[in-house]
């Protein structure tokens, strides 16, 4: 099963499980599988402390995309890697043998750990934890589209809720371009015959960007609209981000 | 769901709950505690951990007379040891010049994982450090109580017990009986009266 996410024009990609072909004439009156309007997200839902083991966590499941992070440390570096004043990132992105409709070896989303890690980087404080290492592990239970902005909203809750400091939270939102349409949130099958795709992680208090990944085709204008689309998306997420962490937190005091 | 911030005229006053980057204030009103810090290209103070948000007033004589915001996190993480720190660790190594040691609590907080400490020949006490004897003071097994002196390099913290309060505060004997101590130097084993040699903390009673 090669299902590529959202980072490979996946148009040119030969899917045999997926039996919609790409028509592109019929993407003019496209409804999206679940009812949605096209820019509206999928309602997204959070949960801290799941992993009791782990120094922080968080579950986030969007629709069909269910993702749990675990959060370790800050604990020691690894004794083989240079002294370093400031703290360490370590991120890892797997997928379960039963995330994707066939069962499988688990995508090669190789890509989505290095992703994963520069989208945290900017926003967590390094000169906190000085010489020590932090390891994020996301797992991906379920991958129903838009799986790595899902999974990094998710790690900086886990991040959150492990007390690790950060300069705000990050929320990341993904975009898809079908012809002249732009969907919000996409699912797998519009991910599977999109355009182009761009994501946009954001800290959204300080109104600055993280990171941004755009694939495929854009004209200005186009992407002027997926931007501003994206960064409204950021915007609500946080809100509902923050109210998770204020609720676990006074869950906790009682 | 916005949470209005408000100001506080006493400490402990404000429980209101904030996330990181929640805004806590102007730099020209509030000075950044623990869990706060402040941006300077808009300077604003935001919050960096998610906890209860308090205003420390200011000393009355300072020269800065902002108060000081800080952010007691709800949850916090295992605590990591800072230069300055009393910790408790383990010794597993003892060497001709440094004894290993895993730090197990840091302050009153114990670890999630351990860390490594090390305990050289001219940190174990504070007179005479050259003549110091590795063996003499310490042996594996036993639990000290120690200053972390400084991050040290990539494998371990330095540790020090050069202070009359630090050194060895439960050892097991040769028999495997917990000692008692005896002088700054000695410890007793109960079941067979042997004496061992340690770099004893004084306990204060």
């Amino acid at each position: 099963m090669t299902g590529t996410g959202g980072t490979a024009p996946a148009t040119y990609s030969p899917s045999p499980t997926t039996h919609k072909n790409k028509a592109s004439l019929f993407q003019q009156d496209w409804v999206r599988p679940d009812g949605r309007g096209f820019h509206q997200c999928r309602p997204a839902f959070f949960r801290t402390g799941a992993v009791n083991a782990a120094s922080g966590s968080a579950y986030a499941e969007f629709g069909n995309t269910k993702v749990i992070v675990s959060v370790f440390g800050p604990r020691e570096s690894k004794k083989a890697m240079m002294y370093s004043d400031i703290g360490r990132l370590n991120c890892n992105v797997s997928y379960t043998t039963f995330a994707s409709p066939v069962r499988g070896q688990g995508s090669d989303h190789k890509e989505y750990t290095a992703m994963l890690h520069k989208a945290l980087e900017g926003a967590i404080i390094l000169e906190s934890f000085p010489k020590t290492t932090v390891d994020v592990f996301a797992l991906v239970l379920e991958s129903g589209g838009s799986d790595l902005p899902v999974v990094i909203s998710c790690a900086s809750l886990a991040l959150a809720d492990a007390g690790i400091m950060m300069y705000d939270l990050v929320a990341s939102v993904s975009v898809s371009c079908l012809s002249k349409n732009l969907v919000i949130d996409p699912v797998f099958e519009e991910e599977n015959s999109q355009d182009g795709s761009l994501m946009i992680t954001c800290m959204p208090s300080r109104y600055e960007i993280t990171q941004l990944t755009v694939t495929g085709e854009w004209s200005t204008p186009k992407i002027n609209e997926g931007m501003q689309l994206c960064l409204d998306a950021c915007a609500k997420l946080a809100k509902i981000m923050r109210s998770c962490l204020k609720e676990a937190a006074s869950d906790s005091q009682e | 769901m916005v949470v209005a911030m408000e100001e506080d005229e006493k400490k402990q006053q404000a429980a209101v709950m904030v996330t990181p980057g929640e805004v806590l204030g102007r730099v020209s009103d509030v000075k950044p505690g623990r869990g706060a810090y402040a941006a300077l290209h808009n300077d604003t103070v935001y919050a960096s951990l998610t906890g209860f948000c308090c205003t420390i007033p200011p000393f009355p004589d300072s020269s800065d007379q902002r108060p000081t915001v800080e952010v007691t996190g709800h949850k916090a993480h295992g605590p990591v040891p800072q230069p300055g720190s009393l910790v408790i660790a383990r010794i597993t190594k003892v060497m001709a010049k440094t004894a290993s040691a895993d730090i197990m609590c840091v302050g009153p907080n114990s670890v999630r994982e351990k860390f490594t400490g090390i305990i050289r020949q001219q940190d174990v006490r504070a007179t005479e450090i050259d003549k110091v004897d590795m063996h003499l003071s310490f042996r594996p097994g036993d639990i000290v109580k120690a200053l972390v002196l400084s991050l040290g390099d990539s494998r371990a913290y330095f540790l020090s017990t050069a202070k009359n309060e630090l050194g060895v505060v439960s050892a097991e004997s040769i028999a495997g009986a917990t000692m008692v101590p005896v002088s700054w130097t000695e410890m007793q084993c109960p079941l067979t009266g042997q004496i061992e040699n340690r770099k004893v903390a004084k306990v204060a009673s």
